[in-house]
């Protein structure tokens, strides 16, 4: 199991488009994926989970894999979310 | 679902009589957001089907998405495939619907109460989100959510002319938009929480012959789709889920209605008469099409308001001269000899096309409508009036324009009619020889300036509906204040009064074409008030003949000259129910029983 910690970098947060790119990216990898803010932790591959985290700018998330590609989902998803959704346009 | 309501107690509602009649059936929910769920549990056989039906619904769903985003990207470019991608990524999140399945599996929950209880519990969280930029996303959410739901009861949301089996509409309140092409072998009552008797949802009630009640404050928390209704219009009342014995009761009731109703009819080839020989002319409104055989069944003089605007707001894009002509050649060819009035486009207000106003106004009654809509839009009056008059070759035709507050306005019009005429005389088509033009007296400044008005039209025919709104400045849908809205206020009579003054001195006839007429009190003023023509839904026209053809012209002048002195409204229906108890009993089972 690995387990990173990211702040979001989006003045907005997370909100539900980007709640969905994040779960269109974990959605490529076998592990389990879970983010977790404060004590809520939800299934990083449910759009309605990651959006009702109300993950907003500068809050610290928790991404915790469990899985064959482990390691690769939570470096893969830390980035994009340090990035600030980098490749996605945020307005 | 494994059980109807059917043990359910029955629970009786009581809000504001719209349109008379009594009417059974299904409920049939529109615009509503939060629907009644149930929490029956489904059989262990019905399992299986009740998963089917949650998975069908998200299917439908998402049909449906791809219907409306994909529709709006022409316009709107890829921010609503954004929208669409996210909003098919709610309905095909796996949690969700592992867990919904777990309810109804596991829980025996039914469809929508298990989809509805996962829903819920995400959307909990939201409320819990400080930031306000995020949670607000839940509205998303909440309208994926309530288009689930919606399939799961199967009834689509859709305009209620795709309406192909008989039900009750419930609804909040109804806007013109929504009762578009609504046919009445399908809708049988109508029921909102808001509006009072003259909003939308109570006039388009009464045009069609539905029975409906309105004003039922918060009905549709209580209701869910294909509940069994009685609706009884006549007396305000709803009952849900009625037991064997009050339909039985109703039963009673709606066949004594129906046979009042073959009552009056009986009288309809009567000429519309006073005892001392005073004729009125009596014509319908006509809305559509379907609605031509009413009019000629119920005895009319014609049509004295023929609404343009439903032909335009039920399609997508504007029609071509040549489908508007055929559609006003088959009214006046299916009515000739007797006269037509076809009143040119009228949208704004709450009565808004696709096409028509891109723009959110802040105050659309007072707003772009009517003639201010037309006169800027040339393009579309002159191809209206292009097809009106050449629809005039086949019949009597009058043209009409609506929401005229100035003299500028009718000068204007009419020169783009000589000009249309012209044009179509030298393209050689066949064109009436008399096509009168007046217009609509609705606003408090065509009042003051009637006589100057009259000196440019053929005639006049006042609007009660909005004249009363405009000059008591009451929006008739506002419940908070609907109490001002009253056609017996005497600021109204001599609205009327002057407005037939002018008239009459200019040597014009004079209509009216709202809602006023509609009960015995305005009938008798109106006809007291020298009015020529009134103008009604075709279902109310025996009962006016029948209030005419009992009274002298001279006791109603003698009434109307009364009311015109009292103080308020109340004073004016006091002394008018007086005349009928003491000078004509016979009409005392026309005031409507329940008066609001």
């Amino acid at each position: 199991m690995v387990t990173r910690t990211v702040k979001v970098k989006n003045k907005n947060g997370i909100h539900l488009r980007l709640a969905g790119e994040l779960v269109k990216a974990a959605s490529m990898f076998s592990s389990e994926i879970m983010i977790s803010k404060d004590s809520q932790e939800v299934n990083a591959k449910s759009i309605l989970g990651v959006a009702s985290l109300g993950a907003e700018y500068g809050a610290e998330l928790v991404i915790k894999a469990d899985g064959e590609d482990e390691e690769e989902a939570v470096s893969y998803l830390v980035k994009m979310i340090d990035s600030g959704f980098a490749e996605v346009k945020d307005e | 679902m494994s059980k109807e309501g059917g043990e359910k107690k029955e629970l009786v509602f009581n809000g504001i009589p719209a349109s008379p009649g009594i009417a059974f059936g299904e409920a049939f929910v529109v615009n509503v957001d939060d629907f009644m769920i149930d929490e029956d549990k489904v059989a262990p056989e019905a399992v299986d089907d009740e998963v089917a039906r949650f998975k069908e619904a998200l299917g439908e769903t998402e049909r449906e998405l791809f219907e409306i985003y994909g529709k709006m990207q022409d316009d709107m470019g890829d921010e609503h495939a954004k929208i669409l991608d996210t909003h098919r990524m709610i309905l095909s999140d796996e949690i969700m619907i592992n867990d919904t399945i777990r309810h109804i599996k596991d829980d025996r929950m039914n469809a929508a109460y298990a989809f509805n209880s996962v829903l819920d519990k995400t959307l909990k969280k939201f409320d819990a989100i400080k930031d306000n930029y995020l949670k607000e996303r839940a509205e998303d959410i909440r309208d994926v959510k309530r288009r689930v739901l919606r399939n799961i009861f199967g009834q689509r949301i859709e305009g209620l002319d795709k309406l192909r089996k008989k039900v009750i509409v419930v609804a909040k309140s109804l806007t013109p938009s929504d009762t578009a092409g609504l046919k009445k072998q399908y809708v049988q009552g109508i029921v909102t929480d808001r509006g009072g008797s003259t909003s939308h949802a109570a006039i388009i009630a009464r045009s069609h012959g539905i029975p409906a009640v309105v004003g039922l404050r918060n009905f549709t928390k209580f209701v869910k789709p294909r509940d069994r209704l009685v609706v009884d219009g006549t007396m305000g009342q709803v009952v849900l889920r009625p037991s064997v014995e009050t339909v039985k009761e109703y039963e009673e009731a709606q066949r004594k209605f129906m046979e009042m109703e073959k009552e009056l009819l009986t009288i309809k080839d009567y000429p519309a008469v006073t005892l001392d020989g005073h004729t009125i002319e009596l014509a319908a409104n006509l809305e559509t099409t379907d609605e031509l055989d009413d009019v000629i069944g119920h005895g009319a003089k014609g049509v004295g308001l023929f609404r343009t605007e439903y032909f335009f707001i039920t399609r997508q894009n504007l029609p071509s001269e040549e489908e508007q002509y055929k559609y006003y050649s088959s009214v006046v060819k299916k009515l000739a000899p007797e006269s037509v009035i076809i009143r040119t486009l009228d949208v704004g207000g709450d009565k808004i096309a696709r096409w028509s106003h891109d723009y959110q106004e802040s105050n659309p009654f007072m707003g772009w409508r009517g003639i201010r809509f037309t006169l800027t839009r040339k393009d579309i009056f002159r191809t209206q009036l292009r097809a009106i008059y050449r629809a005039s070759a086949h019949g009597s035709v009058r043209v009409m324009f609506p929401m005229i507050s100035v003299v500028e306005e009718v000068i204007a019009a009419k020169e783009i009619c000589k000009e249309v005429k012209e044009d179509l005389v030298r393209e050689r088509y066949q064109v009436g020889d008399e096509v009168e033009i007046g217009i609509m007296i609705e606003t408090p400044s065509s009042v003051a300036i009637a006589d100057h008005l009259a000196k440019e039209v053929d005639f006049f025919s006042i609007g009660t509906n909005d004249l009363i709104q405009y000059t008591l400045a009451v929006d008739r849908g506002n419940s908070r204040i609907s109490y001002l809205y009253n056609a017996l206020h005497p600021s109204i009579l001599r609205m009327i009064r002057d407005t037939v003054n002018a008239a009459h001195k200019a040597g014009i006839w004079v209509g009216v074409c709202g809602e006023m007429p509609a009960n015995i009190h305005g009938a008798l003023l109106l006809l007291g008030l020298d009015i020529d023509e009134l103008s009604a839904s075709p279902y109310l026209l025996p009962e006016i003949k029948k209030v005419v053809r009992s009274v002298t012209f001279d006791e109603t002048r003698a009434l109307a000259k009364k009311a015109l002195q009292l103080k308020t409204a109340d004073e004016v229906r006091t002394v008018i129910e007086k005349f009928i108890s003491e000078r004509r009993p016979e009409l005392k089972e026309l005031i409507p029983e329940a008066t609001r």
